[in-house]
This record gives C-alpha cells, structure tokens and sequence, in this order.
C-alpha cells in the first residue's frame, strides 16, 4: 500500500509540466468549442445562483444567516460548491476520457485526475474574481483573512484528487460509476448544508453533519469570507476530513496502481 | 537478462474475453497471443508480418508498456515509445499548441519541447497552417504533424505500427529516411506493417505472427518469402476453404470459460502482486 502511494505521488509530483500542459490545453481546447466561450463559464454559474436566490432568497423568504443577508451568505458556499461539483463529476470521467491517449501511448494514469481538477482551478479563480466584486457591493471587502482561502482551496483540490483517484478506477471497470455519481450529486448539494444553515437540524445531526468533507470546505470558504473565526475554531471537521481524505487517496492509489497496466483490458 | 538484448518474451499470452451470442450464453476467452518466445538483439531492425487479426496491433501495445501480458512474460531493456500518429491532436488548438500539448503527453521537458519545435515544424511540412486549428487540417496533414512530433521522441526502442500507411508517397519516403537515420544510430526499431516492399527494403529481421502464435522469425528475405507464399495462397483458396482455415485459427486461440462479473474483475486485478 505504501508503495502504491509513494507510485502515485512519485508520477505526480515528476510530471507536473505534463499536468499543467494538459490542463491549460483543456481550457483551452474548451473555450474555443464555443461561440462565447469564456462567457459560459461565468454566466452558468451566475444563471445557477440566480435560481437557488430566487427559490430559497425570495420565495421562501429566508432570513439572514448570522447575521449576514442570505444572498451574500448562500454565494459565499456556492461559489465552493461550483468548484467541486464539477471536479467530482468530471474527475470519475477523467480516465475514460482520455482512452485514446492511454490505449496509444505509455502514458502516467495516475496523473489524469489531477489534470482535470487543475483546469476546474482556473474557472474557480475567474468566479472568485466576480465574487470579490459582489461581496464589495454587499459591503465585504478583501481583508487579511481571506488569505485563509488559499487553504480551503488546497483542501478542496487534494479532497477531489483523492475521490476521482478512486471513482475514476471504478468507472474504467463499469460506467455506471459516472451515472451513479451524476446522480448522487444533486443530493450532496442538498445533504451538505449550502443553501441552508447548519443551525437548522438538531444537535446530533449537527454533530454528524460535521464531518461531511464537503461541508469542512463549504465553511472554511465562509469563516475566511464572514466569521473570521480561524482554522483551529474547526478542528473537530478539520480531523475527520484529513482522516477522510488520506483514506480516500490511500485507497485511490491502490486501485491506481494495482490497475495501472489493465486499464487497456477494460475498453 | 543479457545486455545485447532489448525485448524477451518468455511464454507471453494476452488473453481477451468475447461475448456469448446470446444473453446468459457463457463467454470465452481468446488468445490475442498465444505462448510467444522470442528475442530481440539491441540495434536490430525487426518487421512484424501477419494477416489481419493475428495480433500484431496487440504485440504492439504490450512491446510499448501498455499493457502487461496476461500469462508469461516480456521484459523490455530500455525506453519505448510506440508511434501513434493521430492520438493527442485536439482538433480545437492550433498546429504549434497541438505540438506542446502532444509534447507534453508525451513526457518532454518544456525546454526540450522548444528545442524540437523547429524541427517538427520543417518535419511536417505544413505551413502556413501552424496557426490555423488542426480542424481545418486535411487527413494527410494531420498524420504528417503527429507523425513529425513522434519522431523527435529519443527512445532506444521505436515501435511502428501502421505508421506510414497514411500521407503520400512523398511523405512515407521521408519518413522512411529518417527511420534509417534512426537505424543507423543504433535503434533498436519494430517495423509493424502490411507493405512487404517496404520490409525488406528497411529490416534486417522479420517476425510472422498468424493467429496469435509465432509462425517464423528469422531473416528477412526467407520469411518475407515464405510469408507472401502464405498470402497467395489463402487467397487463391474458394471461399469455403478460407472459412475452413479462419476457423481452424480460431479454434486453437479459443479457451471456455464463465464471463467476468465487475467484481471478479476488481478482485482479480487486486490480488496481483
């Protein structure tokens, strides 16, 4: 098992040209697929976030969260969430993909998923750069603690990294992995409390609730955005979800490595 | 293993599933390669002969570090690189992005990718096409340019599979040169194709590969010989006689056996090593 891990790191960490190559050329290669093409990676996000304010903002009338209007409160977690939902959806998708290239050439696998979460990065960082302009106008300047964002978003790439390490094995083995995720996703955003404030459920679930990875991010994002109540305020979720996160890519690169030669096998 | 030797294959087999005929039908397995020993002195130029579906596509992706054979084993002494022409051009970028993007697939340092540029642009003959999308390109020279990129690899094992079958005359000439260029400094290079001429006139020695199973490898002009014998033969055969000789070939790679679940698969590539 170590020496899986130490494989993975190992091919990782000696091809990060590769992985930035492959990264930028799929941002590329994406944008220039349509008409607009930068515009859609903005305006889908922006679309998305307008729905959930008008359901749960108007409609239901939600009352501010802490404190803090609950446009500004809710787009502070989704702008997190619009970063790992795609790198989960698209990270168990990130072998098969690429089966041409795997099938044609001898190629390091296991770096695969990290190309696809690292051209999520640079759509992240065009809506964070929106984002800081409405939390402006909602009168939430940039200050010393959103350094603390640079973390979270560390959490959120190795977090990722280690799941599609594993879905992305299993989905080479049957596709309907990548439907089952697909799937699961849109109760995750649910489940994971995004739209909705923590302080809802009872004590136990909160408790539960706490060690939900998604969330530890979720609300990192939010601590450094609002609360400014620092990492170690966290230290319960920031366990469970390194515990998690090692287990994940633990496991993931196993399976990477024990299937490293047999993927070709699966087509 | 001997130092004068690149490739061994020990009883190497690669074994793949087919599909019963109808539902809840058991599956077979299928020698792609059956039991093949063999090996390959460093700086030789081997040409791999054999009808289509006799597994020379197969050797060539296991030769290239793919895929590891199912039964027995291939050890291969060096760095390999098989030439795939078309893979990793996305038809979105242009020829220059397509060339540091199938560069860096292909594992070249950035400073290494400037300094072949030049060369793959004078390679591949395209042009003013540079900047315009591979989209635009024409089959022709969308092979020219991964071909041109492929060839600026520095492996000590070259595999070719099919590679010059595309592009003009011209074109497959050029190529041709620079793989004796290759040749000459040592290379060791596996030669993969249908046009005989082109065989004897670049390899020293010849593989025949039929129905999955070594038939001869030897010199050259003898299996080249015996190999266009075989040919015209099964082809002046009657069309009942073809099937009988297709079967009779697929019979021995046959082995019966229950299909697969995707948990059998799971365990079964977990309990390896």
């Amino acid at each position: 098992m170590i020496e899986a891990v130490k494989y993975v790191l190992k091919e990782n960490f000696s091809n990060v040209f590769r992985i930035y190559s492959i990264a930028k050329y799929q941002v590329l290669a994406d944008m220039r697929d349509s008409k607009l093409g930068l515009f859609w990676n903005f305006a889908n996000p922006v679309i998305q976030c307008l729905t959930y304010w008008f359901v749960f903002g108007l409609v239901f009338d939600r009352k501010a969260v802490d404190g803090i209007t609950y446009i500004w409160w809710m787009l502070g977690g989704m702008v997190c969430w619009f970063f790992i939902s795609p790198c989960i959806t698209d990270g168990c998708n990130a072998i098969f993909k690429r089966i041409n290239i795997i099938t044609k050439m001898k190629f390091p696998v296991s770096v695969l998923p990290a190309t696809v979460i690292f051209s999520k990065l640079f759509d992240h960082f065009c809506l964070m750069i929106i984002l800081t302009i409405l939390l402006a106008l909602g009168g939430y300047y940039p200050s010393l603690h959103w350094f603390g964002l640079a973390y979270y978003c560390f959490c959120a790439i190795v977090f990722t990294i280690s799941l599609s390490m594993t879905t992305s094995v299993l989905n080479m083995l049957a596709r309907d992995v990548r439907k089952l995720i697909l799937a699961l996703m849109r109760l995750l955003l649910y489940m994971t409390p995004i739209l909705w404030d923590i302080k809802r459920l009872p004590a136990i679930l909160q408790r539960i609730m706490l060690t939900n990875p998604v969330y530890y991010i979720v609300e990192g994002y939010r601590d450094c955005f609002f609360y400014h109540k620092g990492f170690m305020y966290y230290k319960y979720s920031m366990t469970t979800f390194w515990i998690i996160t090692i287990v994940l890519f633990v496991f993931g690169s196993t399976m990477m490595y024990k299937f490293k030669a047999k993927f070709v096998d699966f087509i | 293993m001997d130092s004068n030797i690149a490739i061994e294959a020990r009883h190497a087999s690669k074994i793949y599933e087919l599909r019963g005929k109808q539902k809840g039908e058991q599956g077979q397995k299928f020698y792609a390669l059956k039991d093949l020993n063999f090996s390959v002195q460093k700086g030789e130029v081997v040409g791999v002969l054999g009808t289509n579906g006799s597994g020379k596509s197969t050797i060539s992706i296991i030769l290239a570090g793919i895929c590891d054979p199912d039964e027995g084993e291939i050890k291969v002494n060096g760095s390999q690189a098989l030439i795939a022409i078309n893979t990793g051009l996305n038809q979105q970028l242009t020829g220059m992005e397509n060339i540091e993007l199938k560069g860096a697939l292909l594992g070249l340092t950035r400073s290494k990718i400037e300094k072949i540029k030049a060369g793959v642009i004078e390679f591949a003959e395209i042009g003013d096409f540079l900047y315009q999308p591979v989209k635009t390109y024409s089959s022709g020279m969308k092979s020219r340019l991964g071909f041109s990129i492929n060839l600026c690899l520095d492996p000590e094992i070259m595999i070719v599979d099919e590679a010059l079958s595309v592009g003009d005359k011209g074109f497959a000439q050029k190529c041709i040169n620079k793989m004796k260029e290759l040749r000459d400094e040592g290379k060791t290079i596996i030669f993969i194709s249908h046009n005989l001429k082109q065989v004897r006139d670049f390899c020293d020695t010849a593989m025949w590969i039929e129905g999955g199973m070594l038939r001869e490898y030897g010199d050259i002009d003898e299996v080249c010989d015996r190999y266009a014998q075989y040919v015209d033969y099964y082809n002046n055969l009657s069309g009942k006689d073809k099937k009988k000789e297709r079967d009779r070939k697929f019979a021995k790679r046959i082995i019966k056996n229950s299909k697969q679940s995707f948990f059998d698969k799971l365990f079964a590539a977990l309990k390896t090593r």
